[in-house]
């Protein structure tokens, strides 16, 4: 396999203090890693460095997606590229309509890639079809981005716009916090059948929920700003059992 | 009046309208009178007087401005509620880029004998530059003790976070702003100035 992202060696900084302290991952194109560690260790400040928050600053280290230098691209173009960020919480965006916004986004990566927009009735059945899924009612879509939606619907939204987007590189920051039963049942498998030989994804989480439904090929432990321990699925079990003294 | 600075007026039942010169309006609305009307300032001052002369007599004020380089705005508007149960709304927002600086003045007076007033006065407005300046003085003068009145007014950059999230999805910078910009105008100004309106942002935003 080829890795599509690496990271050697990051640190990051917001303002004066250092919370990724010399990380390193890599993952392959196809693969599922999953990211396991306790509050405060530095999960979701992984992936908003990985797509490229302006609060964060990143001192030494890179990152290469694609073999590319992902550190020298701004957000939208690391999106283009195929980076994709699901939320752990989500950015309310009112007075924005999700549907236009998403057809808007389309288009941004159609134009970066060289193509040409999408014309609307294609884009209603692209759309409706992935809204159908996951359980998303004409209603919601129509309604502005994230605003008044409750925690797990949100949830669903972000793996909604995942699906639209159809990127190569994931990220779940937290995707399974908050969701019930049905709600889980849904966005498990709205992420399994996304698994693709070319597109990997990066689950953050705590309990081993969604990945019942996305067996992770590896499960990677972080603490304190390092990963400090990769191995199989049998991880899980060994911190949902034990939490993260041992490692 | 220039093209880049249109007005609109929706409404003008029992007004009389004066406008002395391309910045000035005064417009005195008289009983059971209603006004509604929208400005949309891009390089020149504005400076408008309502007077609600009778009983019933209503307003409401729509001012947008956008203003760039090093463009210097004044706004001033005033209402005055010269009579008892009368109505007035003013709505004010705007966007300064580069090193322009925006002044505005608004003022909502209420003499003592007005009673049974309802006076409100909304002011927000978008800095999107460091050098770029909006000062606001919402004033209220009210003397009588029967009203209702609000007044507030927000100034800021756009929401970096905002910004992230819509550039995460792959819009350019510059996309990502115009889109939170057209929801920060939202509806304030008609149908009939957006091409200006679009235009603009797509030269300064
Ligand atoms: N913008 C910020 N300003 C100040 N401190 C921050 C900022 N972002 C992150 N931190 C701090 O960095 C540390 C790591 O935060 P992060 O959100 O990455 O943790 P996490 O591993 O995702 O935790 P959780 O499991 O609770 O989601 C925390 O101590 C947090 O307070
Ligand atoms: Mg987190």
């Amino acid at each position: 396999m080829t890795a599509l992202l690496e990271i050697k060696n990051l640190h990051a900084k917001v303002g004066d203090k250092e919370i990724l302290k010399g990380l390193n991952l890599t993952i392959d194109a196809g693969e599922v890693c999953a990211i396991m560690g306790p509050n405060g260790c530095g999960k979701s400040t992984l992936s908003a460095v990985i797509s490229g928050h302006p609060a964060y600053t990143v001192t030494e280290g890179e990152i290469l997606f694609k073999g590319e230098d992902l550190l020298k691209m701004t957000p939208d173009e690391r999106a283009n590229k195929g980076v994709f960020l699901a939320f752990q919480h989500p950015i309310e965006l009112p007075g924005v309509g999700l549907a236009q916004f998403l057809k808007t986004a389309l288009n941004a990566k159609r134009k970066a890639n060289g193509e040409e927009p999408i014309d609307a009735v294609a884009f209603m059945k692209y759309m409706n079809v992935r809204a159908t899924a996951l359980g998303i009612s004409n209603e919601m879509l129509k309604r502005p981005v994230n605003v008044g939606f409750s925690g797990g619907e949100k949830k669903r939204l972000e793996t909604f716009q995942m699906a639209m987007l159809e990127p190569d590189f994931c990220i779940l920051d937290e995707m399974d916090s908050g969701l019930d039963v049905d709600a889980l049942k849904i966005v498990g498998q709205g992420v399994s059948v996304m698994r693709e030989p070319k597109r990997s994804f990066m689950i953050i989480t705590h309990h081993d929920d969604l990945l019942q439904y996305v067996k992770p090929d590896k499960v990677s432990i972080m603490r304190d700003g390092v990963i400090v321990k990769t191995a199989g699925s049998e991880l899980v079990k060994e911190v949902e059992e034990s939490g993260y003294d041992n490692f | 009046m220039t093209i880049s600075n249109p007005f609109l007026i929706h409404t003008q039942e029992n007004v009389i309208v004066k406008n002395p010169d391309d910045k000035s309006w005064v417009f005195e609305v008289g009983e059971n009178g209603n006004l509604w009307v929208d400005f949309l300032q891009t390089t020149d001052d504005l400076n408008v007087f309502v007077s609600l002369q009778a009983e019933e007599a209503k307003c409401k004020i729509n001012c947008a401005y956008l203003i760039n380089k090093n463009n210097m705005l004044n706004i001033d508007i005033k209402v005055l509620h010269k009579y008892k149960n009368t109505t007035s709304e003013q709505h004010i927002k705007g966007i300064a880029t580069d090193e322009s600086s925006v002044s505005f003045k608004g003022i909502v007076e209420i003499p003592k004998d007005s009673q049974k007033c309802d006076g409100r006065q909304h002011h927000r407005g978008v800095v999107l530059s460091p050098k770029a300046k909006i000062e606001a003085v919402p004033q209220l003068e009210i003397w009588a003790d029967d009203v209702v009145c609000s007044h507030g007014s927000a100034i800021g950059p756009l929401d970096a976070n905002q910004l992230f999230y819509l550039q995460t999805r792959g819009l350019p910078e510059h996309e990502a702003k115009k889109i939170l910009l057209n929801s920060f105008l939202g509806d304030l100004m008609p149908e009939e100035f957006s091409d200006i309106i679009q235009g603009w942002m797509d030269k300064n935003v």
